[in-house]
């Protein structure tokens, strides 16, 4: 008895000390409260606006696998001057590698000025600055892009943290299942339904700046996809013609959209502009090709197609010439996306060890599996190229948001207000 | 006499729509379970041509000879019944991806039109539409009466 009482006990030390356990490799960051130059009641407000966003900064950063931020405390106060001319050896102790220091000011048309300093602690050396100057309300944009900006010191690679999210909230299963298009900050904060739920949708897909969303409704009795102004909420019919049409994705610059369409028993993808036009067909295989996805030069477009017997990942010029095979294991592959920085394809793969997420080259080495299933799919890329956000089915049929590293790593549950599926993560918002 | 059926049909359906407007009518309690008007012809479909429903092996959209009986069936009766439309909604597999499904029962569902046509039914009295994985019954292509 005794014995099981200590094993509890160091089971539950052990996860205590895990969650303090950076991943290996990891970039130490300490965040002083962002601090003031103001005084008087102003300047309260802004030191509570300053230790608000370091909080949220360290949420950002502790989401990551490379960063891992001491948890912030306020009696870490920095005084203004310090901000920008740290005293190292203050910090040196303790073992953080990254010192994130700013400020919150207030300004005199209304506005606050949020300014961000990334520091080498062992160096001495400044990596990286950058300031802000927005309405009061917007500051968690500016705590975001502070995030981005130690991110980027430590990865090179552009932060996901000021980006949105779409997707399908969920509520009640099975036929009675209530789906609405969704839309959020990647942090989750701000989230918004865009549909009313009278109708099944699937698979928004947001345009570069994130100002427009294409989805698929089934509100005329066949799945159609939609245009939709996010700010407005209005929406719109892609086509004017009655085929059966899906899969959407905007190219790069926005200008255009790739989908499938069914012509007859025959699913082909066409392209057509995001402003209307006449659609352009891109492959003619009697199979289903489905699913495009543009490379982020949108000179090339990743699909799926089963032409080959099983469905397959297939890339092709933009014009739809040169088509290639890319994939080759067992199964099937499909629902593939073309990630930011153009080095990686991620798809979902469906064979006897059920669907699981992965990502290859775009030329098709490289193949890794980074999570176990058996129900996962539609991956999507952070900004940063280093994470997915995929949907898993869990039980009961109900569908949960998850995070994964491409470094590998145990995919993280994204809490939402309801149930999710077909999440797209878009690029950063500048 | 096919054409008395058919008017005769139509006051039964226009019958059974006023049963449910007028309400000194559904004063007088529950209506006997009386099946008319579309319900009928939907029993009267479905009994006649061996069933509504037509079944695919996983991932593909091939006809069975046990479907092509179904839908031989199913093309003479509406043949018969220049009247009414059908819809055929087809449906993916279970496991497949969201999209592939979608395509999927599509095809499933224009293989079924396109062999109706075959028999002989006018293009204009079928439509078809895909629920690829969205909806319970996967597997499938379904014949519905829509008026």
């Amino acid at each position: 008895m005794k014995r099981l009482s200590l094993a509890i006990l160091l089971m539950a030390l052990g996860t205590a000390a895990e969650a303090q356990q950076p991943a290996p490799g990891a970039t130490v960051v300490e965040i002083p409260p962002l601090t003031s130059p103001d005084s008087g009641t102003r300047g309260n407000e802004m030191l509570q606006i300053g230790w608000e966003a370091t909080q949220l900064i360290a949420s950002d950063l502790g989401q990551t696998s490379e960063l891992m931020p001491l948890k912030p405390k306020r009696e870490d106060y920095v005084s203004y001057p310090e901000v920008t001319a740290p005293s190292f050896g203050k910090w040196r102790p303790l073992g953080a590698k990254l010192l994130l220091t700013g400020f919150v000011q207030s300004r005199s048309d209304g506005r606050i000025a949020i300014g961000c300093y990334v520091y080498d602690v062992s160096k001495g050396t400044e990596l990286a600055r950058k300031g802000f100057v927005l309405p009061k309300s917007d500051w968690r944009r500016a705590a975001h892009k502070c995030s981005a900006l130690a991110y980027t010191a430590v990865t090179g690679s552009p932060g996901m943290f000021d980006t949105r999210i779409a997707y399908v909230a969920e509520s009640g299963i099975g036929d009675s299942k209530v789906r609405r298009v969704a839309f959020m900050d990647s942090d989750v904060a701000n989230n918004k339904f865009l549909t009313t739920g009278n109708s099944i949708v699937l698979k928004p897909r947001l345009s570069p700046n994130a100002s427009q969303l294409a989805y698929v409704s089934f509100d005329t009795g066949k799945p159609a996809i939609k245009l939709l102004d996010v700010e407005s909420g209005k929406d719109r019919p892609l086509l004017p013609i009655d085929a059966i049409n899906f899969a959407p994705r905007f190219s790069p610059d926005g200008s255009q959209i790739a989908f499938s369409m069914m012509l007859g028993p025959n699913s082909d993808i066409y392209v057509v502009g995001s402003g209307g036009g006449v659609p352009r067909r891109l492959t003619t295989s009697p199979a289903v090709d489905t699913d495009p996805s543009f490379s982020p030069d949108g000179s090339k477009i990743v699909f799926e197609s089963d032409r080959s017997g099983s469905q397959q990942l297939y890339v092709m010029n933009a014009d739809g010439s040169g088509q290639q095979r890319i994939s080759f294991g067992p199964g099937a592959y499909a629902s593939p996306e073309w990630s930011p920085d153009g080095q990686w394809i991620a798809f979902t793969s469906r064979n006897q060890y059920g669907r699981r997420i992965g990502i290859m080259k775009p030329d098709g080495t490289g193949e890794t599996f980074l999570t176990n299933g058996p129900a996962d799919d539609s991956p999507t890329w952070a900004a940063s190229s280093r994470e997915l956000m995929f949907a898993r089915l869990v039980q009961g049929g109900r569908s949960m948001l998850y995070r994964v590293s491409v470094d590998g790593g145990q995919p993280q549950q994204v809490t939402i207000p309801q149930d999710g599926s077909d999440p797209d993560w878009s690029g950063a918002m500048d | 006499m096919r054409k008395t059926i058919f008017f005769l049909t139509l006051a039964l359906a226009a019958g059974s729509v006023q049963a449910q407007v007028l309400p000194f009518l559904s004063k007088r309690g529950p209506q006997p379970p009386v099946v008319q008007g579309i319900d009928a012809e939907r029993a009267e479909f479905a009994a006649q041509s061996g069933g509504t429903t037509v079944y695919y092996a996983p991932g593909n959209a091939v006809l069975t000879p046990q479907s092509r009986a179904v839908l031989t069936a199913q093309a003479a009766w509406i043949r018969r019944h220049p009247e009414v439309v059908v819809r055929i909604e087809g449906y993916g597999d279970t496991g497949d991806t969201r999209d592939h499904a979608l395509a999927i029962g599509a095809k499933r569902a224009e293989e079924v039109r396109d062999y109706l046509v075959l028999m002989g039914v006018p293009m204009a009295q079928v439509s078809t539409t895909s629920w690829g994985g969205e909806r319970s019954g996967l597997g499938r292509a379904v014949t519905i009466l829509v008026r």
